[in-house]
């Protein structure tokens, strides 16, 4: 499950100041999530869409799949994360559209 | 800041790699050396006969990768052209995966760069080959690209 509360508190203010619009309270976005490799094969696909907390980690959003399909969990200290196309680490926070994608070791060449 | 020149080559291909086409587009009048790499399927992986492989990509990743090492050989080493290919899908025994050329005025660094770019590609870019044997598949142990660490972040106040 994502932690909404925790999300939100981590979550950049978008107000930029006194005169801005009041930000929905609570939000949730919806991201694009791939696998590759044997990831796609324990999670049986290889694109999903997820909703999570606006500003989820990618870590949480991990998480999420890992309580749907378990054996995900085992790899996760062999996973590497990217956010459009960019690697990135687990704490980075996820906005609206994002495409993240779940890396096993890359074996190319 | 170094930009791609303009007559780089970066492709993901699912044809058969024309290796001559490849060196001919970076043989330039300026060049004076060309070093190439050519990887091909292996026979075997752990003593196991390989019957073929299958190679998947992240592709848009893939690709901005592969240009990324292309901009770093620019800036590392004094090259002229640059051709980076890699197949995907099914690949038989002796086919060439991937294959790199550099041509540059001096050999030094065409040796240096191609060498630079397959060692980072094989490190770096979202690639993946799955291994098929008489027995089964497996996908093959890889190398985990270097992640950025946590991030910085400010503590929320409270």
């Amino acid at each position: 499950m994502i932690a909404r509360g925790k999300a939100q508190l981590l979550a950049p203010s978008r107000t930029a100041g006194y005169n801005s619009p009041v930000p929905p309270v609570s939000q949730t976005i919806r991201v694009g999530v791939l696998f590759f490799g044997r990831l796609k094969d324990v999670a049986g696909h290889a694109a999903d869409s997820a909703e999570v907390a606006d500003a989820a980690t990618i870590e949480q959003l991990f998480a999420l799949y890992a309580a749907r399909y378990p054996e995900l969990a085992k790899y996760r200290s062999s996973v590497v994360a990217s956010r459009n196309q960019e690697f990135a680490a687990w704490d980075t926070p996820l906005r609206s559209g994002d495409e993240v994608a779940f890396l096993p070791p890359v074996s190319g060449g | 800041m170094v930009t791609l020149p303009h007559d780089d080559i970066y492709q993901l291909v699912r044809e058969p790699i024309d290796m001559a086409a490849q060196i001919r587009l970076v043989r330039a009048p300026e060049g004076g050396a060309i070093v190439t790499f050519d990887g091909f399927v292996r026979n075997q992986s752990h003593n196991r006969a390989t019957l073929y492989l299958d190679y998947e990509a992240y592709e848009s990743m893939a690709l901005a990768k592969m240009q990324e090492i292309g901009l770093q050989i620019h800036e590392k080493y004094r090259i002229h052209r640059v051709a980076m290919v890699h197949r995907l899908g099914r690949l038989e025994i002796g086919e060439t995966s991937v294959f790199i050329a550099v041509s540059a005025p001096h050999r030094a660094a065409a040796f240096d760069a191609c060498r630079f770019a397959i060692d980072t590609l094989k490190r770096t870019v979202p690639i993946w080959k799955k291994e098929y044997f008489e027995d089964g598949a497996v996908w093959a142990d890889g190398e985990l690209p270097p992640a950025p660490a946590a991030t910085p972040r400010a503590k929320p106040a409270s």
